[in-house]
């Protein structure tokens, strides 16, 4: 058996009277691409932080494929980074910046990172000073897709691009899982989350509130119902899994829970015209986590 | 406009001119107070020293001196406590305020700049030169009142009013001088540290000029084009000319307006002088962390180099008059001795005593060095090398040893450059001796760096200002316990009192142990600090 990729035990993280991070039990296996969503100071950061070394937990442990996380010269063997804000050296080139991370980092596939500034239209010879903030994210990018570490741990790595380049970020994510690589993907993105991950993890004020697959989150939550009727609306009241009835005129609107045989027999006998039904898009979901009450 | 809208320009103006004042007020308090301080020990010791001791005779003497003249400047009225003052801080307080004139004005304009915190605010209502201007006036109010505190100084100690208000003008002049030429350079150069780069070479050629022009009789016109050369030549309390003046306030003018005009005519974060759009990659010493230490190194130590090289071939070039000048005059070599400077009048001697003011220079560096180490944790640059597969404590090495390194560059520097002044000059000083007088302050500078690597890993933020203090602290207390007769256990704090005048006498073995241990618990504390706390930024 081999070890996760990603496992926290307690994680905690105190500054000062924030708690930042509470009791993180979470673990993520070797080959998912795992989606850590939350909200600006949920607590994101810290938990990638923790599981680098770069800050020391209040309490508890991370482990990355069985390495403590604090052990960093071997744990980062097996990591390749993108943090939320890159800064580069300003006098260095993009690529005197992927020389300096391919030699000291976890090794390089360099026909795949030739590949890969090509695909993200990079233009290495500028100096790190001169890159725009997109343009930062992609030298970091690049150089974290381009090694041959088994973990890639990405903080928000698409906020400065431009939809092109995150059609190609996407397409990297995919071709790194079809390696058998592993991807953290940290986001508020939730199109990008829904798109590229298997898992997600949501985390609200530093607690982890759900861990779920793509098709759980979404089975968990109620698919809207639109039909509209040729006759006379049919009574669906008392009907199990649906709720939420409203009538308007030759049309009908309702949520569905669980599974639509019954709502489906209930309606077999009136004359539909159209059937719509809608999945919600994650960012309904992930709105019934945050929208009621207080953030 | 609107009249609401010419209400919020003025608004603007004043949150602009509160912006600059919040960024500077601070450190220009402690200019103000290291010059008003420095000018009130000299003026206040003046009749304890010098006032009794000088004779005539030995004032023309000191006068005649081309070493004495190139060193400290012109000395004349020095029968005053007033001219005394000037001559033996003017120059320092000259090049104190114009360093840190310029220095402060590429922090608050382009460096904010770069930083992007301006976009925000030249978003606003204003332009380039309208924010400029804001930050130009409160740097000269600065040095106005940098120069003010200093003419107060001196008024207080009973100096003719007239030429404390000169002197204090002068100062004022050079200041603003600097300020306009960084203001100048900053709009010019594409970078920051371009512009204070060339700002300060400005400044460096005018002390060049100046110790020259003091030096060769021939060439004394030439301290009419050096702001130092200038100041020195309103002779406060002597001529108490005005014309130098006059030509200080227009060169400070002149320059202050091309700034101004040119400021309009460029891109913000940009100078007119383009940065270069992109270049082949130079792909040597990337390979380890250890080497990409050693890189990121070494431009600063080219400066540093520089620097240090230059006053030290003028040391060792001046070895033969100034001895010479001190056994012919024993009057002097009293005075000096005094001060703690003993057998000046051997090229040793000479030389030993100057060579223990090298470990302030370099232990600066060294403190820089783990300073902008910190500043690179901080703003996130070195995140990447740090989630790299290389401990924290390889990364930290790696700095030390590349800063060690420095440090051996800048001692061998210092003594090699003397060495060549010496010898070009026919003064008796192998190089073995002058390498030994160099490296014989390495213990202090190891304490610098000790010290920053302490403060590296308990208290980041005061890296530099823990690190400069075994030098600038020591150094400044053993002058003041030497000047005010404190007890000795006082003087005994400083590391400089340990130090012994290499290659006139034999370094002080034990002494050196005792210093190089304390530095080594320092760093060992420090890296172990370093490994268990949370990064930076």
């Amino acid at each position: 058996m081999h070890p996760p990729a990603i496992r926290t035990e307690h994680l905690t993280k105190r500054y000062g009277s924030l708690l930042a991070l509470d009791d993180l039990d979470l673990t993520v296996d070797a080959g998912e691409v795992f989606g850590f969503l939350g909200p600006n100071g949920a607590g994101k950061s810290t938990t990638i932080r923790l599981l680098l070394g770069l800050a020391r937990p209040t309490a508890g442990q991370a482990w990355i494929f069985g390495t403590a996380a604090a052990e960093v010269a071997t744990a980062h063997q097996r990591i390749a980074y993108v943090p939320a804000d890159v800064t580069l050296w300003p006098q260095l080139t993009g690529a005197e910046i992927l020389e300096l991370l391919g030699s000291t980092g976890p090794g390089v596939d360099v026909a795949y990172r030739d590949e890969l500034v090509a695909r993200f239209a990079l233009d290495l010879s500028k100096p790190g000073r001169a890159y725009s903030t997109g343009n930062r994210q992609k030298v970091a990018l690049v150089a974290a897709f381009a090694t041959r570490a088994p973990l890639l741990v990405l903080d928000e790595p698409t906020a400065g691009l431009d939809p092109l380049m995150e059609r190609e970020f996407r397409r990297a994510v995919v071709e790194a899982r079809d390696a058998g690589r592993t991807v953290f993907l940290s986001s508020h993105q939730l199109a990008e989350v829904e798109a590229v991950c298997d898992r997600v993890g949501i985390l609200r004020s530093g607690r982890l509130v759900d861990v779920a697959t793509m098709p759980e989150l979404r089975r968990l939550h109620r698919t809207e119902v639109l039909v509209r009727f040729a006759g006379p609306v049919p009574e669906l009241t008392g009907v199990e899994g649906i709720d939420g009835i409203q009538v308007d005129g030759a049309a009908l609107r309702f949520t569905l829970t669980g599974p639509p045989g019954p709502a489906l027999r209930a309606l077999a006998a009136a004359d539909v015209t159209t059937l719509t039904m809608r999945e919600p898009t994650l960012e309904e979901i992930f709105l019934d986590y945050y929208g009621e009450g207080s953030r | 406009m609107t009249p609401v809208g010419a209400g919020d320009r003025g608004t603007a103006t004043a949150a602009v001119t509160r912006l600059a004042l919040r960024q500077v007020r601070r450190p220009a308090l402690v200019v103000s107070a290291v010059a008003a301080g420095t000018t009130a020990v000299v003026v206040a010791g003046y009749e304890s020293t010098a006032g009794t001791a000088l004779d005539a005779a030995a004032l023309a003497a000191l006068a005649e001196n081309p070493a004495v003249r190139t060193l400290f400047g012109e000395p004349f009225a020095l029968d005053t406590p007033g001219g005394f003052t000037v001559w033996r801080t003017g120059t320092v307080l000259a090049v104190l305020l114009s360093v840190w004139g310029v220095l402060a004005t590429t922090r608050v304009t382009r460096g904010e700049e770069e930083s992007g915190r301006w976009d925000l605010l030249l978003a606003g209502r204003l332009a380039v030169p309208a924010v400029l201007g804001r930050h130009l006036a409160v740097l000269a109010a600065a040095v106005v009142i940098a120069g003010a505190a200093t003419g107060v100084v001196l008024v207080a100690a009973g100096t003719p009013p007239g030429g404390a208000l000169r002197y204090a003008a002068g100062l004022v002049l050079v200041a603003l001088f600097a300020v306009s030429t960084a203001l100048l350079t900053a709009q010019v150069m594409p970078t920051r540290a371009g512009a204070s780069g060339s700002a300060l070479a400005v400044l460096g050629v005018g002390l060049l000029a100046r110790m020259v022009g003091d030096g060769v009789a021939a060439l004394g016109w030439l301290r009419w084009l050096s702001p130092y050369g200038l100041l020195a030549l309103i002779r406060p309390y002597h001529d108490d000319r005005l014309l130098p003046l006059l030509v200080l306030a227009g060169a400070a003018l002149l320059v202050g307006a091309a700034a101004m005009a040119l400021a309009g005519r460029r891109d913000v974060r940009a100078g007119l002088v383009a940065a270069p759009a992109g270049r082949p990659p130079r792909k040597w010493l990337l390979g380890t962390v250890e080497g990409f230490a050693v890189r990121r190194m070494l431009r600063p130590l080219a400066g540093w180099s520089t620097g240090i090289g230059a006053y030290f071939l003028l040391i060792g070039l001046l070895a033969t008059s100034m001895t010479r000048f001190l056994s012919d005059n024993p009057r002097f070599a009293e005075l000096a001795a005094q001060a703690g400077f003993t057998e000046l009048g051997s090229v040793r001697g000479y030389s030993a005593s100057l060579f223990v003011l090298l470990a302030v220079p370099v232990g600066v560096f060294a403190a820089s060095r783990l300073a902008e180490f910190v500043a690179a944790e901080t703003d996130g640059r070195l995140t990447s090398l740090y989630a790299q597969p290389v401990s924290r404590n390889r990364l930290l090495t790696a700095e030390t040893l590349a800063t060690l390194a420095g440090v051996a560059v800048l001692l061998t520097v210092a003594a090699t450059a003397t060495w060549l002044g010496a010898y070009l000059v026919d003064a008796p000083l192998p190089l073995a001796a002058a390498l030994a007088g160099t490296w014989n302050v390495l213990p202090v500078v190891l304490l610098c760096l000790g010290a920053a690597i302490l403060a590296l890993g308990w208290l980041p933020r005061a890296t530099a200002a823990v690190g400069v203090l075994p030098a600038i602290g020591g150094f400044l207390l053993q002058v003041l316990a030497d000047s005010a007769d404190l007890p000795g256990w006082v003087a005994a704090i400083s590391p400089f009192t340990h130090l012994a005048a290499v290659p006139a006498e034999s370094p002080g073995r034990a002494a050196l142990k005792i210093m190089i241990g304390i530095a080594v618990v320092a760093a060992v504390l420090g890296r172990l600090g370093h490994r268990r706390r949370d990064l930076l930024g």
